[in-house]
């Protein structure tokens, strides 16, 4: 049986390469030797050179055998330019082993949870002991921070709380109700909105908005040298951007979380009336004795931890960025879903401590 | 302030060894720039400039030597290096790195603001003016980063490098990305600030132009040591590579001159 044979046109076009190396390739598979007959080709562009290097370079790696027939002397020249097949293997070769990779995940992971750690005491430093020593550079800047990072997360944490203590209480009112309990429908709604939704909600709606926003921002700046070049002013970045941050969170998060456990709530008390006939004045009295002051420490707590988280994290992420714009995308998605993911780890650690 | 005595180094750094993970960028870096001098730092992409301004300024940590500033060494012990080892140093990075939040003038005055908090505006504002003046900026004040052009971002970068009156300047790529009258102007500049201030100056660049107008020294560096160090005279007669990087020639591809056909051939 002849050897196989590919034969190569006068002109190669984008289109009759992509066909040529779907035959060759199938050619490759069944036979072990292939004659190129390339005696109408006229020239040899970067595409051709690239198609030709190629099927040489696999040729080479399945251990079977590529001739070029009839190459006329003006192609010659730039097959010559073609380097030989690498013996080498690609990319793979060089990848890390699953245990290496395995260890230096685990090791950076490690390693950012220490820069939260210290983040977390130096900023609680500068917020007690050290607060003297905080020169304060940008006096109206908490301020600015509170209205962009707390504030104007206002309307969608009433909204999405509000919908959310609706269903709520429109689900477990109707449970409640085929046993005649639907009042109950007010402990509910107001111990899980102030326990449990309310931080909650509140936690995942600022880690999207304003964990996102801190991150975007500090890793534009790191990108474009600002934060080294407030280093080499003497001027501490934590000082200088994080804590202002830090305040404004701290201070605006429990607020957001006790009015989205008020929208919840009221929302509750829109279903008890209209679907369960339960006067609001009743609902309130119920809700009055079925909350304890350890839930409202509870979701004190919750939010207080919760801003932090997002905080700390988000500053992490964002200053700690290397390379370009693309890094800053990348370091915002990481935020976003290592805050959440914190979040909810926090919360349930806090659900085993509280059910202590 | 007492002016130093004249035989403290602005800048002396022995032994530095730097890299990031386990690449090894600066291996052995040794260098002295005395009081006056404007030291070019030169080498082509990926030979250390960057990461030697980034320890030197104290930016990262080195693994191995010393940097010292006047004569004291940069201090690590602490994590970082103490807020006072900055006093008399100026940097203008590469981009001007202007706070984006901030207008040209209270980035120009934030250095100050940050050392002595209890300056008044009006000082301040007449200051940022001054300082911009000299830089030829006057009218851009009052706007913000975001609406200068690159030249213009990176001279007010310079005017904030200005505001504590350094006695060292760092300018990292003063002229990369602009065109070449606008580089032109900047490095006259910075050569009007050595004769009027006396300002010692470490300049990163890889623009020909840029290091005959600014250069009195040049230090060479090439795979993270230094390949060389002199006068610009001194290069011409230098190692070859330090004279193919001032002639503009590009290394020479090694051994791929005659590489065999890669292809089995028939008739």
């Amino acid at each position: 049986m002849p050897p196989a044979s590919l034969k190569i046109p006068a002109t190669l076009s984008p289109d009759t390469v992509a066909r040529l190396e779907v035959e060759a390739r199938g050619l490759l598979r069944k036979e072990g030797e292939i004659r190129v007959d390339a005696s109408d080709l006229e020239s040899l562009d970067g595409l051709g050179q690239a198609f030709l290097a190629a099927l040489n370079t696999d040729a080479e790696r399945q251990g079977k055998k590529l001739v070029l027939q009839g190459v006329r002397p003006e192609v010659r020249e730039a097959l010559g330019r073609i380097p030989a097949p690498s013996k080498e293997g690609d990319a793979a070769a060089s990848r890390p082993s699953l245990f290496e990779a395995a260890g230096g995940g685990a090791y950076s992971l490690m390693r950012e949870w220490r820069d939260i750690a210290l983040l977390l005491s130096e900023s609680l430093y500068y917020s007690t002991v050290g607060f003297r020593k905080h020169k304060t550079l940008m006096p109206g800047d908490t301020v600015t921070q509170m209205i962009r990072l707390g504030s104007s997360a206002l309307p969608i944490v009433l909204l999405l709380s509000g919908l959310i203590g609706f269903t709520l209480a429109l689900q477990s009112g109707l449970q409640l109700s085929k046993y005649g309990a639907a009042i109950f429908l007010a402990d509910g709604i107001g111990i899980s909105m102030i326990t449990e939704i309310g931080p909650l909600m509140t936690a995942v709606i600022l880690a999207g908005r304003s964990g996102s926003a801190i991150t975007a921002e500090l890793a534009t700046m790191t990108v474009q040298e600002e934060v080294a070049a407030l280093q080499s002013m003497s001027v501490n970045p934590l000082q200088f951007l994080v804590l202002p941050r830090f305040w404004a969170l701290s201070i605006t998060q429990p607020l957001l979380t006790i009015a989205s456990a008020l929208a919840g709530v009221f929302a509750g008390a829109v279903v008890a009336l209209l679907f369960f006939d339960i006067s609001p004045s009743a609902f309130f009295n119920e809700v009055q004795q079925a909350v304890q002051m350890q839930y409202l420490w509870q979701m004190a707590i919750k939010s207080l931890t919760f801003s932090w988280l997002i905080v700390l994290i988000a500053a992490v992420k964002g200053l700690g960025v290397r390379g370009g714009a693309d890094a800053v995308g990348r370091a915002t998605t990481a935020c976003v879903v290592t805050c959440i993911f914190a979040i909810v780890l926090a919360d349930a650690l806090f659900s085993f401590i509280f059910y202590l | 302030m007492a002016r130093e005595n004249d035989d403290t180094l602005p800048l002396r750094v022995r032994g530095l060894r730097a890299g990031y993970g386990t690449r090894v960028i600066l291996d052995g870096v040794d260098l002295e720039v005395p009081r006056g001098e404007i030291r070019v730092i030169l080498g082509g992409s990926g030979s250390g400039k960057s990461t030697l301004l980034r320890n030197v300024i104290g930016l990262e940590r080195p693994w191995a030597g010393t940097v010292e500033l006047f004569g004291a060494p940069l201090d690590w012990s602490e994590g970082r290096p103490p807020d006072d080892s900055y006093e008399k140093i100026g940097v203008l990075f590469q981009g001007g790195a202007l706070i984006s939040s901030l207008t040209v003038e209270e980035n120009v005055t934030l250095p100050l603001r940050i050392r002595n908090p209890g300056l008044s505006r009006g000082l301040l504002r007449e200051l940022a003016r001054a300082k911009l003046r000299q830089v030829r900026m006057e009218e851009a004040g009052t706007k913000m980063p975001g609406e200068l052009s690159g030249g213009m971002r990176k001279r007010a970068g310079l005017a904030r490098a200005l505001v504590t009156d350094p006695e060292l300047l760092f300018c990292d790529e003063p002229s990369a990305g602009l065109d070449p009258v606008t580089s032109r102007s900047l490095d006259d500049l910075l050569l009007e600030l050595r004769e009027t201030l006396g300002i010692t100056m470490v300049v990163i660049t890889h623009e020909l132009d840029s290091i005959k107008a600014l250069a009195d020294r040049v230090t060479y560096l090439s795979q993270g040591k230094v390949l060389f160090e002199g006068t610009l005279d001194e290069a011409a007669r230098g190692p070859q590579e330090v004279r193919d990087f001032l002639d503009r020639k590009p290394p020479e591809p090694d051994g791929n001159a005659e590489a065999p056909m890669a292809f089995r051939l028939e008739e």
